[in-house]
């Protein structure tokens, strides 16, 4: 279980981006945050994993508070969170396999790591999890040679070589058309309901929210505006989706490709 | 009103302050100043400056064209004599001048009014007196070229193709001797006994007189032809040319002339020639003349013996060419360790942090762009002042040159390291010396080989340049020989520098697209 209590995070050119956040993730969950772009969002999962460090609050996870930790225990706290960015991050030049490999760093030790050396059981866990999301042939690939859909495999790969108990998604399907949209989230679902893998994962559009959602968390200016059950969100209207989204709210279905989408987004 | 130049944009419609006639008085005494009283200040302006520099560019350039003269007139007179352009650009000055005062009327008279004479003609005009005085100052001599062209052919020609230069025989004198006997005592030496083998010669007859100089009632020297002499050549190499030397009674040697021409002779197949040539005259101590005295004809062929094998200028130019290559080596290896520390000091993502780091930025960021404005050929002739001529001078021009270079193009480099994976690779629990390993290390290897070729590309270039001046390399070798007119074993060192080059253009090109 993840507890978050009155995470605030304020940036060094005084930005306000986190606002005294608190909310609880129960283990199985999956949790989306939603809110506009500069709500803070991407700031609030980064404090979780502490690629940002908050500037006040507590982040209880599994009895130990995140926030405080430093050096080899963070370490080792990271490398069970998976992340998975807008992005994709992976690092362009390298090979797909490499990419995967990297989620096991933190399994590593530093010499045999430098020289790219990991262990055969790295390496086969590497080749079932390219299997598990279907992009094996890609693995000798260049990483930016991949499209959009497939980096993010790649980037959701990476995160599962970490063994993690808590996903985070930093908006993973805004950068890839809706129908990829869908089959990544797909993949996450599976991955919390197969693997009951506890997920937050910051999403834009209502449908999507919708679809996937066990719980639902809302972003305004850094405040937490919203919070709301699975059934709560699935009667959710667009007016009130709205208070929290502003005028931009929209459905995935109402920006391309309308009647195949509908059908996906249905079902 | 619409004006296309922004130089001459001009205050419209406000009348002129000087009547006609009086702005073009006025620009005749000094161009220009009809311009701007009749409201065209910077047209007035330009005329004056352009107008002035070109006449201190005239006056420069007469007193150069005829420095021994004095007075006004006689220079004038003596660079139009000695340099018929001046007439030209005299011409067009003179030309100009007469339009700047016409523009002056024009402008005043016109002033006030809706329509303006456009300015593009003044610049054209101003452009072709410039181009005229540059045409001069330039001493562009295209009938020169043309006509010298021809006589350097040769030369070129040896240059392009140098490469009889590049092997020799190894080669061997072969001599065939007679022995002739002066004054005739009635005992002639034998005809030389025949050799197997060996060349030799046979002369008929063995003895005889030399020629005599005698002199004329006139007073001039006149020869007396000596004894006509058939000599016969056996055994020599084939084909090949022979010389005919002597050797006198005082045992000292000299080429055969025949009315003035050295004596050469060809063997035919079997090695065999004959040739009629008359006994010369040479100055004799007396003490020789008493007596019977031996001269000995010779006939000297040098041969090839042996197979060919390379040129001692084959052979210096490929060590230099490795020397060269070396020095472009060893630079870039010191450029590349020495350029990476200041990288990272000039890459702005990494020092804006704070007011400190930022000011040894720039400051890091200006040293490095003093020194790569400088020609490494600049630093070579400094370093050859501190260490002396040869390679390491090179090598330190080279290296200071690498370090600005590759510390301007290595930075960029860092400064568009993306951050993302970066983060990514952290999020992992992956620590330090992983993340750089795995999120900075594979984003500016690609651009940092290709940089650091492209850089020994240039330093391998540049080295050969370099030794031109003293730096050590093929560059040092191909300035001796050009200053010892040897063209071909020039051409030598040319060649082996366009192969050098070409070779590591396509490797660098093909070592490049692995990496980028
Ligand atoms: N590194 C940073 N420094 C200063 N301000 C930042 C930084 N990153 C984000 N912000 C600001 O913090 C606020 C929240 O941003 P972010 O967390 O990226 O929102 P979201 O992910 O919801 O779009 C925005 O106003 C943004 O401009
Ligand atoms: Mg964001």
């Amino acid at each position: 279980m993840l507890e978050v209590r009155n995470l605030t995070k304020i940036y060094e050119d005084g930005t306000l981006a986190v606002d005294n956040v608190s909310f609880t993730v129960p283990d199985g969950e999956f949790l989306v945050v939603i809110g506009l772009s500069g709500s803070g969002k991407s700031t609030l999962l980064r404090c979780i994993n502490r690629l940002i460090d908050p500037t006040e609050g507590e982040i209880i996870w599994n009895g130990v508070d995140l926030a405080k930790l430093e050096g080899d225990e963070l370490r080792m706290a990271r490398r069970k969170i998976g992340m998975v960015f807008q992005h994709f991050n992976l690092v362009d030049r390298s090979t797909v396999l490499v990419n995967i490999l990297t989620g096991r760093l933190g399994y590593t030790k530093t010499w045999p790591s430098l020289l790219h050396r990991f262990s055969k059981a790295d390496r086969d866990k590497a080749w079932g999890t390219l299997k598990r999301l279907g992009i094996e042939d890609q693995a000798h690939k260049l990483a930016r040679e991949l499209s959009g859909g497939q980096q993010q495999r790649v980037g959701i790969a990476r995160a599962l070589m970490q063994d993690p108990e808590l996903m985070l998604a930093d908006e993973p399907v805004a950068s890839l058309d809706p129908v990829l949209a869908h089959s990544i989230l797909q993949h996450l679902e599976d991955l919390n309901q197969e693997d009951e893998l506890t997920i937050i994962c910051s999403l834009h559009y209502l449908d999507l929210v919708q679809r996937y959602s066990t719980s639902v968390i809302g972003l305004k200016d850094g405040k937490l505006v919203y919070q709301g059950s699975k059934e709560d969100i699935r009667n959710m209207t667009d007016e009130e989706f709205k208070t929290i989204y502003g005028e931009e709210a929209v459905r995935i279905s109402d920006t391309s490709l309308e009647g195949s989408l509908g059908e996906v987004v249905e079902a | 009103m619409k004006t296309k130049s922004k130089v001459f944009k001009e205050e419209p419609n406000l009348p002129s302050l000087v009547p006609p006639w009086l702005a073009a008085l006025l620009s005749a005494i000094v161009p220009g100043l009809g311009q701007a009283l009749a409201r065209a200040v910077q047209r007035g302006l330009v005329i004056f400056f352009s107008f002035v520099s070109i006449v201190g560019l005239l006056i420069w350039r007469f007193r150069l064209a005829a420095p021994r003269d004095e007075g006004f007139f006689n220079i004038f007179k003596k660079a139009l004599y000695l340099e018929p352009i001046f007439y030209f650009i005299t011409a067009l000055v003179i030309l100009l001048y007469i339009w700047i005062i016409i523009d002056a009327y024009q402008i005043a008279k016109r002033a006030g009014g809706p329509k303006r004479s456009k300015p593009i003609m003044v610049f054209v005009f101003l452009l072709l007196v410039f181009f005229i005085i540059g045409w001069q100052i330039g001493q562009i001599d295209l009938y020169a070229f043309f006509s010298q062209v021809d006589d350097a052919l040769p030369a070129i020609s040896r240059v392009l193709w140098p490469w009889e230069r590049a092997i020799t025989y190894p080669e061997e004198m072969w001599m065939g001797l007679a022995t002739l006997e002066t004054p005739c005592d009635g005992n002639p030496p034998p005809p030389t006994e025949p050799l197997e083998d060996r060349p030799y010669l046979v002369v008929d007859p063995t003895c005889g007189i030399p020629s005599t100089q005698d002199e004329a009632e006139d007073g001039s020297v006149i020869v007396v032809p000596g004894t006509k002499l058939q000599v016969e050549g056996y055994n020599f190499a084939p084909n090949q040319e022979v010389e005919l030397w002597w050797r006198d009674p005082a045992t000292s040697q000299f080429r055969h002339r025949e009315a003035g021409e050295i004596t050469r002779v060809i063997p035919d197949d079997d090695g065999y020639f004959e040739v009629d040539i008359t006994w010369p005259y040479r100055l004799i101590p007396d003490s020789y003349l008493d007596e019977t005295v031996n001269w000995e004809l010779q006939g000297r062929q040098v041969t090839n013996v042996g197979d060919w094998e390379f040129s001692e200028e084959l052979k210096l130019a490929i060590e230099k060419m490795i020397e060269t290559i070396f020095i472009g080596m060893m630079a870039t290896f010191f450029g590349i360790i020495l350029s990476v520390p200041f990288s990272f000091l000039a890459a702005k993502n990494l020092m804006r942090g704070n007011p400190f780091t930022l000011g040894i930025y720039y400051l890091v960021r200006t040293v490095l762009n003093i020194i790569r404005s400088i020609e490494p050929l600049i630093w070579a002739i400094i370093a050859i002042i501190i260490v002396g001529l040869g390679p390491f001078a090179g090598i330190l021009a080279l290296v200071l040159h690498s370090i600005a270079a590759l510390g301007k193009l290595y930075s960029e480099a860092i400064e568009s390291i993306d951050p993302g994976p970066i983060e990514a690779v952290q999020a992992t629990g992956a620590n330090w010396f992983q993340t750089v390993m795995y999120g900075v290390v594979p984003q500016i290897i690609p651009p940092f080989v290709s940089f650091t070729i492209y850089r020994w590309d240039i330093n391998i270039r540049m080295s050969t340049v370099i030794g031109l001046v003293g730096g050590g390399g093929i560059g040092y070798l191909l300035t001796q020989w050009i200053r010892m007119l040897d063209y071909s074993a020039a051409g030598i060192a040319v060649w082996f520098i366009a192969i050098t080059v070409a070779i590591l253009d396509y490797l660098s090109a093909a070592i490049r697209e692995r990496f980028v």
